[in-house]
């Protein structure tokens, strides 16, 4: 397995465990309802665990494989998965539109998007992983 | 071969057994990772043509005995 391969395992880990934990906590927001100080503190404390662990991922696989360089077919792979991973953003922003047209209060609104913005991270990586093992 | 590798096939292995290189000895001469001289191994990837013109000086061959194209395959 290549270090761009463990990366992005590690990115799926990290991105996983920290907004799993955020929307088992921040979950479920009700109509109506805008986004309050707590809850901004448990973004910002989830924004700050997904920098600081992801930091240490990459810095423990960068140690443990010196091979951290790239070649073209890495170069297309992360360029297919970065192309999906717009497509769910993309998706996302127009379902959180909606959700800000149809539902009051900023909370629902933020929440797709937040989740959106997931799942596209998600999608990238794991669209990325996936292309490493079929013919490219 | 590879659904995506087209009509493109190649001795690489066979070449770079004869030559006595390993595949990441072979990656290292040409500036690709290990999975990338598997993957072409394979037929998982065709590589571009400077990769192939790359492939073919390393391992000392002309390119033409390296890499094969049959439109009948596509």
């Amino acid at each position: 397995m290549t270090f761009a391969e463990k990366s992005l395992w590690a990115t799926v880990a990290t991105v996983s465990a920290v907004f799993l934990t955020y929307f088992a906590a921040a979950l479920p927001v009700r109509n109506g309802t805008d986004v309050g100080p707590v809850r901004v503190v448990w973004f910002v404390l989830a924004v700050v665990a997904l920098a600081v662990t992801q930091g240490v991922a990459h810095a423990v696989l960068a140690v443990l494989d010196r091979r951290t360089d790239t070649d073209e077919r890495g170069r297309l792979i992360e360029l297919r998965g970065v192309r999906n991973g717009a497509y769910v953003l993309a998706t996302a922003v127009f379902t959180a539109l909606c959700a800000a047209i149809v539902t009051e209060g900023n909370a629902i609104f933020v929440h797709v998007l937040l989740a959106g913005w997931v799942a596209a991270q998600l999608v990238e990586s794991g669209s990325q992983l996936v292309l490493y093992r079929r013919p490219v | 071969m590879g659904k995506r590798g087209g009509g493109l096939t190649n001795r690489v292995r066979e070449l770079r057994d004869s030559a006595g290189l390993t595949q990441q000895q072979l990656a290292d001469a040409v500036g690709v990772t290990r999975q990338t001289v598997i993957a072409i191994e394979r037929n998982r990837y065709s590589p571009s043509l400077e990769v192939a013109f790359r492939v073919a000086l390393a391992l000392g061959s002309p390119i033409g005995d390296v890499f094969a194209y049959s439109a009948e395959q596509r």
